[in-house]
């Protein structure tokens, strides 16, 4: 066997070694999204409380925090409570808008689930599952940003919960609305 | 209390799996027998004591013991009892229980059975057995154990995977596991031969057998999972190059390269670094699958329970191994020059040389294509897929290659074939290839991947036949006897070759199969009311009625479909779309009527409210040569296993 | 009209089968759809594409796509749409550009390395061996030669 013939075997295995390590530790959710950075799609549906439409085009020029969710998502009851609280945290602020939207849901079970752990800010009904194709939505929950001028700057796959919390609010909420580049 | 009984039995069998290492590492330097003796009752005795732990969880299945967390997470009170049995091996803990048991049982045959003939290789062959045993147990006792006990204990079990619930199922991880595992003793065999350094051909010899035993059970897991895919999954296809198709599909591939590799250090003691490297290779690439399968590293981007802990465990078991067989080889393949003598560019020698390459290249790209999503969101943060249109075009020149070269090696002479008897032998076949592809081509078949297989399938089959067709000839008159009994003793005079030559007119079977029902595949989609029909080929199928039928753990809504060929009324399909008790889950049942070779396919996926069923006919032409040529490959390493043995064996 | 058409739904309700039955078939904009639907990922399945798939997601997907095929749009819109969504996950093979030639070529510039390596090596091998000693051997005859060589294949 030629050193050369050696040390390639070696290189491969420490390479898919490096690979391997590295894909364990791979966050799936870190992976950044094609929409982000492009203009947002617009969305209308009805609400799903009170059956009015809703349109993303009344919000226009406010800052923009969508959530998909469903009431058969285990993940978004983990993330219901923290979704209540920033959505007190903010909605003081007149820039400020956060829209629900339901997913592959049915308006019985959804309305049920509002009414068990809480309702405060609206959500719009996702009657075929286009809405959640239009911002590229691979499953529940996600949630997005869109800054005042309908860019999205910001989209996090999974359950709001510790340090996302923390980020999503204070590095990207917050300066988004005092009209400051947030660093993300 | 049993299931404790179980647990028990697996932790001894840990310790021992420790002792035996310990034993045969002293036995190699002490060279005391008595050592290699203490080693064998060690591993007999895992053996003993991982059946303990089987059969325990396995009677705790059989009683529905739900306060054991395993048993509850994968089987319920109304899982009928075929399937009860299946549910051991249908979670991760289970399954892993069930390798490492058939790794014991393996090992346990082979240490006696080769005890008495191969005494030096034996502390080797224990000392490695008994480490790849060490690992798993260390995962299963510490990380991922199916013998836990769940506080409060639930009513009733989960299910298992509505999926899961099927014949194919049952026997298609134990066949898998049973060819990744076999390949650990040639593996074992070949560790211990360089560790010993008695590099000769013995340990071929020894494992030719296993070797074999090995592929065939890997080849009839793969068929297996791809019969599940076929008429579970429900849209009519068998091969869908699945991250998990693939991780069984890589080590079956470098394995046949060794499998063929070996024949030429048998016969001219060549390759002899190069053997090793393969074996190393193939069970390697067993170890990665598992590591691939079980760690989630590629599965898709809702799995957020991910339990890094365990992948990197078994990453740094994999790792250990693999480093320590590479390790090995590279530090002692330079004892081993072994002498090249080659007379001929063309000979048999080179042959076995290019296939081992095509195969080497088709599992590269598989292993590639397997892991570039993965490459590519770790280095570059994005996300790819590879599937199947990406293996389907780079995988057929691949493959034709290589049933090309599988016309080509078996009838080309050792050491130098010369111009006069390359004419001889293969002008006849190239032109019988060349004649069916023009014939396919006059029918009206335009598709480059059915024209190029039937030449390469008529090229290779005339070389089967003619050769076979000859020898028998020549047995016939020297014996004086017909035809039929001249070609008996002509296959018994070289079982081995001829025993091969049957698993490849296997291959091409397969091939044929493959090619017929992909590329001339039929499929139509309607929306229908009960009282329609469609229309899918040369088949009218009428709705006659959908009714709710119920099984033992699921309730179906049943269409039954009339099928008729003109007038005349074929049969009656019946496709379900089941939906399971405890899971709630979903599933499409396919009906299924074969004909011509051929397959008529029916699901119905949907049925709405107001009536109108949803269903998708599926024509797949001679679909049973697949499943045909995967039985047919079986025969013939039947008859090569079971050959009688020749002197020099 | 509105009438006739009550009056046809209603019967179908009456006589549930045979009396209206009719022929389906699969329209144009089926084939369209499946088409483009057989490039599409699913998602959230493991390698799955949105036609195979019994997932929700690839169901919606399908209508997605369905809906864009009614309106006209080209196969190529509705794709270009769809990746303009996901990205390059999207398409169930890795469009060819970029880095992702690498993964196109890599099986046959393997084949092609490997092979040509091969060949020098082979050649190595058979300039360095000795050549078998060359005196003729008497003439057999047909028969017996074939018997011979057939022997002596394993």
């Amino acid at each position: 066997m030629t050193r050369t013939t050696q040390i390639t075997i070696l290189a491969v295995l420490l390479g898919l070694l490096t690979l391997f390590y590295q894909g364990l530790w791979g966050d799936p959710r870190h992976i950044p999204p094609v929409l982000v950075g492009t203009q947002a799609p617009i969305f209308e549906g009805p609400d799903v409380e009170s059956g009015k439409p809703l349109s993303s085009k009344q919000f226009k020029g406010k800052v923009i925090l969508v959530n998909f969710w469903a009431s058969w998502c285990q993940e978004c009851k983990v993330e219901h409570h923290n979704l209540l609280r920033l959505y007190d945290e903010f909605k003081d602020n007149p820039e400020f808008v956060m829209l629900g939207i339901n997913y592959q849901d049915e308006v019985p079970l959804a309305r049920a689930y509002l009414k068990q752990y809480g309702s405060s800010f609206p959500h719009v009904r996702d009657i075929k599952g286009a809405l959640a194709i239009d911002f590229g939505v691979y499953g529940v929950p996600e949630t997005f940003v869109i800054d005042k001028e309908g860019v999205i700057r910001h989209k996090w796959i999974g359950p709001i919960v510790g340090d996302v919390y923390t980020n999503l609010t204070k590095n990207i909420l917050t300066p988004l609305l005092n009209g400051s580049n947030p660093a993300i | 209390m049993i299931i404790e009984i179980g647990h028990f039995s697996v932790v001894i069998a840990l310790v021992l799996s420790v002792f035996g290492i310990v034993s045969s590492f002293i036995a190699v330097q002490t060279r005391n027998v008595d050592w290699v003796r203490v080693g064998r009752i060690s591993l007999t005795l895992i053996f003993i004591l991982l059946s303990i732990g089987m059969a325990s969880l396995i009677y705790s299945f059989l009683v529905r013991d739900f306060s054991v967390h395993y048993v509850a997470a994968t089987s319920n009170s109304q899982l009928p009892l075929f399937y009860t049995v299946a549910a051991v091996w249908g979670g991760h803990e289970g399954s892993l229980l069930l390798w490492v048991f058939i790794l014991s049982a393996f090992s346990t045959i082979a240490v006696w059975l080769h005890w008495r003939t191969q005494p030096a290789i034996m502390p080797y062959l224990i000392g490695t057995e008994c480490l790849l045993i060490l690992g798993f147990l260390l995962l299963i006792v510490f990380l991922s154990s199916p013998f836990e006990r769940l506080i409060p204990t639930p009513a009733d079990g989960k299910d298992l995977n509505p999926l899961l619930q099927d014949p194919a199922m049952v026997m298609h991880p134990p066949m898998l596991y049973m060819g990744y595992v076999g390949f650990s003793i040639p593996f074992s065999f070949a560790m211990a031969a360089l560790f010993s350094g008695r590099l000769g051909e013995e340990w071929i010899k020894v494992t030719q057998r296993w070797t074999i035993f090995a592929w065939m059970c890997l080849t009839t897991g793969i068929l297996m999972g791809g019969y599940w895919a076929y008429y579970e999954l429900g849209w009519g296809g068998y091969w869908g190059w699945d991250p998990v198709e693939n991780a069984s599909f890589m080590p079956w591939l470098v394995g046949t390269a060794f499998l063929h590799s070996v024949m030429v250090q048998e016969k001219r003691k060549m390759f002899k670094v190069w053997n090793l490297f393969l074996i190393i290779v193939t069970f390697s690439l067993s170890l990665i699958g598992t590591f691939l399968v079980r760690s989630g590293v590629l599965t898709s981007v809702h799995t957020f329970a991910t339990d890094p802990e365990r992948g990197l465990y078994i990453l740094i078991f994999v790792a250990t191994v693999i480093g320590i067989a590479f390790g090995t080889l590279i530090l002692r393949a330079n004892k081993l020059k072994s002498q090249v003598e080659m007379d001929s560019m063309v000979s048999r020698e080179s042959i076995f040389l290019f296939n081992n390459l095509f195969f080497l290249v088709a599992a590269a790209t598989v292993f590639l294509g397997t892991l570039y999503p993965l490459m590519i969101e770790t280095w570059q943060g994005a996300k790819v897929t590879v599937g199947p249109p990406y293996y389907n075009t780079v995988f057929m020149p691949i493959a034709l290659g290589l049933l090309f070269l599988m016309g080509v090696g078996p009838y080309i002479p050792w050491r130098k074939a010369s111009q006069a008897s390359l004419k001889k032998n293969f002008v006849v076949p190239l032109a019988i290839g060349f004649v069916s592809t023009i014939l396919l081509f006059a029918l009206g078949i335009h598709s480059i991947f059915a024209l190029a297989g039937t030449f390469v399938v008529g090229f290779s089959g005339a070389n089967i036949l003619i050769d076979f067709g000859k020898i028998s000839l020549l047995y016939s008159r020297r014996e004086s006897v017909n035809l039929l009994k001249g070609s008996l003793l002509a296959f018994t005079s070289n079982q081995r070759r001829y025993a091969g030559m049957i698993t490849h007119v296997g291959v091409l079977v397969l091939v044929i199969g493959i090619i017929a029902s992909t590329v001339y595949q039929t499929e139509k989609v309607v929306s229908l009311r009960v009282g329609d029909e469609f229309v899918i080929d040369d088949y009218r199928m009428k709705l006659e009625r959908i009714h709710e039928v119920r099984g033992k753990n699921w309730s179906a809504q049943e269409g039954v479909f009339k099928v008729y060929e003109g007038d005349t009324l074929l049969t009656t399909l019946r496709p379900q779309k089941r939906v399971y008790d405890a899971s709630q889950t979903p599933t499409t049942e396919s009906a299924i009527y074969a004909k011509n070779m051929g397959h008529i396919f029916l699901t119905m996926p949907d049925v709405s409210p107001d009536g109108v069923a949803v269903a998708r006919g599926v024509i797949n032409p001679l679909i049973l040569w697949v499943w045909g040529g995967g039985g047919i490959m079986g025969l013939g390493v039947l008859l090569n296993i079971f050959r009688p043995r020749k002197r020099d064996e | 009209m509105p009438h006739l058409l009550t009056l046809m739904i209603l019967l179908c309700f009456v006589f549930p089968s045979g009396v209206w039955a009719e022929t389906v078939d699969e329209t144009e904009i089926d084939e369209k759809v499946r088409e483009i639907a057989k490039i599409l990922r699913c998602t959230v399945c493991q390698t799955e594409n949105i036609w195979e798939s019994g997932a929700p997601l690839a169901h919606q997907m399908r209508e997605a796509v369905r809906e864009r095929v009614i309106k006209g749009q080209s196969a190529e819109d509705i794709l270009a749409y769809f990746h303009s969504r996901y990205g390059d996950y999207i398409m169930m093979e890795p469009p060819k550009h970029g880095f992702n030639w690498l993964i196109w070529l890599a099986p046959f510039l393997l084949l092609l390395g490997g092979g040509a390596l091969l060949l020098k090596e082979i050649k190595g091998w058979v300039t360095r061996t000795p050549a078998p000693p060359t005196e003729t051997p008497p003439p057999l005859d047909e028969e017996s030669r074939r018997r011979i060589e057939q022997e002596l294949q394993p």
